[in-house]
C-alpha cells in the first residue's frame, strides 16, 4: 500500500524526484534528436532550477510553528511519471510523451500549492511559478508536435 | 520512504570553547549523548569544574572592553558573516538537531530557520540600539539616553530547542556589546557546539563567545559569579523559580522563561480543515515537548453534534500521525528526547485515569514506523471528558497527551483560562472577530493566537509569556532583547 505524503519534506523530495525524472527524460530526447537537442537540454536545466527555487521557497519559510508535518496528503501513485521511451518512438510519440510528463507534473504543482497555502505564500507561490513556466513549456512541445518537418 | 544520512559518523568527544579556543575538559564526570530514535552513542559530553566554568567567565569578562568599543558595524558584521555560515550548513545543523533531540526533519529545518531569523535580527542593532536625544531641556542645556551594553551574559539552555532556544538571546547580547558564555544542555549540546565552531569561523574575537558543558554546578557558577551581568534560562517552572531567587540574590538581571499550559479553544463556527492540522502541529509537534504545545483542547458551545465530530476528526487525524525516526521524511512525530519523558507522560496518564478522565486514545504501546528500539517511543495520547480541576489539565505533561475539555461559552472558557497558574500562550479557533477579539483582549497570556496552532513569536517581537510561565521584566528576542542587554545612561549637558 503506498503510503501518503503529509510531510513537506517527503513533498518537496517528490518535487524534486519529478523534476529529476523529467529532466532525465529531456537528456534521452536530445540524443536522439539533433535539430532540438539545445531545446531539450534547455528544460532539463530548467528542471535543476525548478528544483532550487522551489528548496530555496521552502527552506526560507520552513518554521517549527507552521503544520511542516501535517501540510500535505499526497498520493505518490497520483504523481508518477511514465519516461521511459521507446527505441523506436517516432518524435511525435515522444512529443506526446513529453506533454503527459508536463501535464502530470503541472497536476501535481497545483494540487500541492493548493494543500500548502498554510505554509505562507512562498511555498505555494514557488509551485505556482513553476506551473507557469512549465504552460509555456507546454506551448513549445504544442508547436513542436504540429510541425510536419519534425516527424 | 527516504531516510536521510546521519550526520555524524563516530563518536564525539566534545570539549569546552573558550577564549577562542578548543579546550578539553579536565572534568572525570562525563555523559553520553544519545541518539533517542536509534538509542546509539552520539557523543560523550563533559561535566565541566567550577573552575573551567570561571575560566570561561573570567574569559568573557577580559573580552568585554574591547568588544565593547569595536563599531557596532563591525560587531554585525561578525554576526552577517555568522548567518552566512548557518545558511551554508543549515541541512547539517538541521539532521544534528534531529539526531540528538529526535524531532522530525521538518521541526529541525524549521528550527533552524527560525534560530538564524535571530542572528538576522541581531544585524540590525546599529539601528535598534540607537538612543534618544533632546534639545533645550532647559534654556540651552540637551539631554541624551544612551544605550550601552553591560558586561557579560550567561544563558542556561533548555534540550527541547537545542539549537534555537541559545539564540533568542545570543545574538543580541553580543551585538550590543556584551560578551556572552552558553551552556548547553547535557542531553543534546551537539548543536550549539557546531553553533560555536561557526562563531569562531565567523571571525568574533576570543573571548567574546564561550562555550561550556555541564549540568547544575556549572549553572550555578554561571549564575553567581560577581562578573556576570545577568542570566537568561529556559526550562521548567521549578527550576525557573529557584533561577529567579539566586539571580535576585546575587542582583543579577534575568530572562527566566519557564512552562506552560496552554489551552486551544476551539468554536463551532472554526474553519475545521484548517484548523485539525495546526492542532496536530500544537500538540505533538515536538512530540508535545515545547512551552508552546497545545495542552488542553476545549471545545465550546452545546452542539453536541459539533462536539462528536469535531473531537472524532481530532482523534482520526491523532490516530494516523507517523511516528518514527525523524531523519525519515515521512514522519510526523519522533521519539521523546529521553526515558525520563516517557515516564513523566506514563505517570500522567496514570493520573488522568485515576481521576476519572476517559483516555479514548492510549500512546502507551507505541507502533513505530520502521525496526528502532521503542526506549524513547510513544504515540500520542488523547483524554476526553476533562475537567479543569483535574490534574492532567492543570500541571505541565511536556508530553503527546491532549485533554479534550468542554465549556458552554467564552466567558467560561476564559474565566477557566485565567485561573491557571501559567500563561504562556492560547489561541483561539474562529471565524468571529469579536470573539477573537474578547479573546486576545482578556485571556492572560504573552502569546495570543488566532486561528494559529503554535502562538511563536517571530525574532523582531519578544518571546513573551506571563504568571508562572516567565519570571522577569523583559523577555528574549527583539526590542525586549535589546534593552535587557543594555544598559540606559541619561545625559545632561551645557557647555558655557
Amino acid at each position: 500500500m503506498t503510503e501518503i505524503i503529509n510531510t513537506c519534506s517527503e513533498a518537496i523530495s517528490l518535487a524534486r524526484e519529478l523534476e529529476k525524472g523529467s529532466a532525465e527524460f529531456y537528456k534521452n530526447l536530445a540524443e536522439r534528436t539533433a535539430d532540438n537537442k539545445d531545446l531539450f537540454l534547455s528544460f532539463a536545466e530548467e528542471n535543476e532550477k525548478y528544483v532550487k527555487q522551489i528548496e530555496r521557497a521552502y527552506y526560507g519559510v520552513i518554521s517549527d510553528a507552521l503544520e511542516g508535518c501535517f501540510a500535505f496528503s499526497l498520493n505518490p501513485e497520483d504523481h508518477s511519471l511514465e519516461t521511459g521511451l521507446a527505441e523506436n518512438a517516432t518524435f511525435a510519440e515522444a512529443i506526446q510523451c513529453a506533454m503527459k510528463i508536463e501535464e502530470k507534473i503541472i497536476e501535481f504543482y497545483n494540487v500541492a500549492a493548493e494543500q500548502s497555502k498554510s505554509l505562507m505564500a512562498d511555498v505555494p507561490r514557488a509551485f505556482r511559478l513553476v506551473v507557469k513556466k512549465r504552460n509555456k513549456r507546454q506551448s513549445t512541445l504544442r508547436s513542436l508536435a504540429g510541425d510536419k518537418n519534425y516527424t | 520512504m527516504a531516510i536521510l544520512e546521519e550526520p555524524i559518523k563516530e563518536v564525539l568527544e566534545l570539549e569546552n570553547y573558550i577564549d577562542g579556543e578548543w579546550v578539553k575538559s579536565e572534568s572525570k564526570e562525563v555523559l553520553d549523548v544519545v541518539n533517542p530514535a536509534t538509542q546509539k552513542v552520539l557523543a560523550r559530553v563533559p561535566m565541566s569544574t567550577g573552575e573551567e566554568v570561571n575560566r570561561a567567565i573570567e574569559s568573557a569578562a577580559e573580552a568585554f572592553p574591547e568588544w565593547r568599543r569595536t563599531t557596532p558595524l563591525a560587531r554585525v558584521r561578525c554576526l552577517f558573516r555568522l548567518k552566512e555560515l548557518l545558511e551554508d550548513n543549515f541541512e547539517e545543523l538541521s539532521r544534528v538537531q534531529t539526531v540528538e533531540h529526535g524531532k522530525t526533519i521538518d521541526e529541525s529545518r524549521g528550527e533552524t530557520r527560525r534560530g538564524i531569523e535571530m542572528v538576522e535580527v541581531g544585524t540590525g542593532i546599529p539601528s535598534l540600539m540607537m538612543g534618544k536625544n533632546l534639545e533645550d531641556i532647559a534654556t540651552s542645556i540637551d539631554e541624551f539616553l544612551i544605550y550601552q551594553p553591560l558586561g557579560v551574559f550567561t544563558h542556561i539552555a533548555p534540550f527541547n530547542f537545542p539549537f534555537m532556544v541559545p539564540l533568542w538571546f545570543s545574538p543580541f547580547a553580543l551585538a550590543t556589546g556584551n560578551t556572552f558564555v552558553v551552556k548547553p544542555s547535557p542531553r543534546d549540546p551537539i548543536s550549539q557546539l557546531k553553533l560555536a565552531e561557526f562563531i569562531d569561523e565567523a571571525g568574533f574575537p576570543p573571548g567574546v563567545y564561550n562555550l561550556v558543558h555541564g549540568h547544575s554546578d556549572a549553572a550555578q557558577v554561571l549564575m553567581t559569579h560577581p562578573d556576570v551581568k545577568g542570566v537568561t534560562f529556559v526550562g521548567s517552572t521549578a527550576v525557573g523559580k529557584e533561577i529567579f531567587k539566586t539571580c535576585g540574590t546575587h542582583l543579577k538581571r534575568s530572562i527566566v522563561q519557564t512552562s506552560a499550559k496552554n489551552c486551544l479553544v476551539v468554536f463551532p463556527d472554526a474553519n475545521q480543515d484548517a484548523t485539525i492540522p495546526a492542532l496536530m502541529t500544537s500538540f505533538f509537534g515536538n512530540t508535545g515537548q515545547r512551552c508552546l504545545s497545545g495542552a488542553n483542547l476545549v471545545i465550546v458551545g452545546d452542539d453536541d453534534s459539533f462536539y462528536r465530530n469535531f473531537r472524532d476528526a481530532f482523534l482520526d487525524a491523532t490516530t494516523k500521525i507517523r511516528v518514527g525516526y525523524g531523519l525519515d521524511e515521512s514522519i510526523q512525530m519522533g521519539p521523546m528526547q529521553s526515558p525520563d519523558g516517557i515516564e513523566r507522560v506514563n505517570r500522567y496518564i496514570e493520573i488522568g485515569i485515576k481521576e476519572g478522565a476517559k483516555l479514548v486514545l492510549d500512546g502507551r504501546k507505541p507502533t513505530i514506523i520502521g525496526d528502532y528500539p521503542d526506549t524513547c517511543f510513544i504515540n500520542a495520547s488523547v483524554f476526553d471528558e476533562v475537567t479543569p480541576d483535574m490534574t492532567i489539565a492543570k500541571e505541565e505533561i511536556f508530553g503527546p497527551v491532549a485533554n479534550i475539555i468542554r465549556t458552554r461559552d467564552l466567558d467560561e472558557t476564559i474565566n477557566m483560562m485565567n485561573k491557571s497558574n501559567f500563561g504562556n500562550a492560547a489561541s483561539i479557533f474562529t471565524s468571529n472577530g469579536k470573539l477573537a477579539r474578547n479573546f486576545r483582549y482578556n485571556v492572560e497570556c504573552g502569546n495570543i493566537g488566532v486561528n494559529i496552532g503554535i502562538v511563536a513569536p517571530m525574532a523582531f517581537f519578544p518571546f513573551s509569556g506571563m504568571k508562572d510561565s516567565f519570571y522577569g521584566v523583559l523577555h528574549g528576542q527583539g526590542g525586549d532583547a535589546v534593552r535587557f542587554f543594555t544598559e540606559s545612561k541619561v545625559v545632561v549637558e551645557r557647555w558655557f
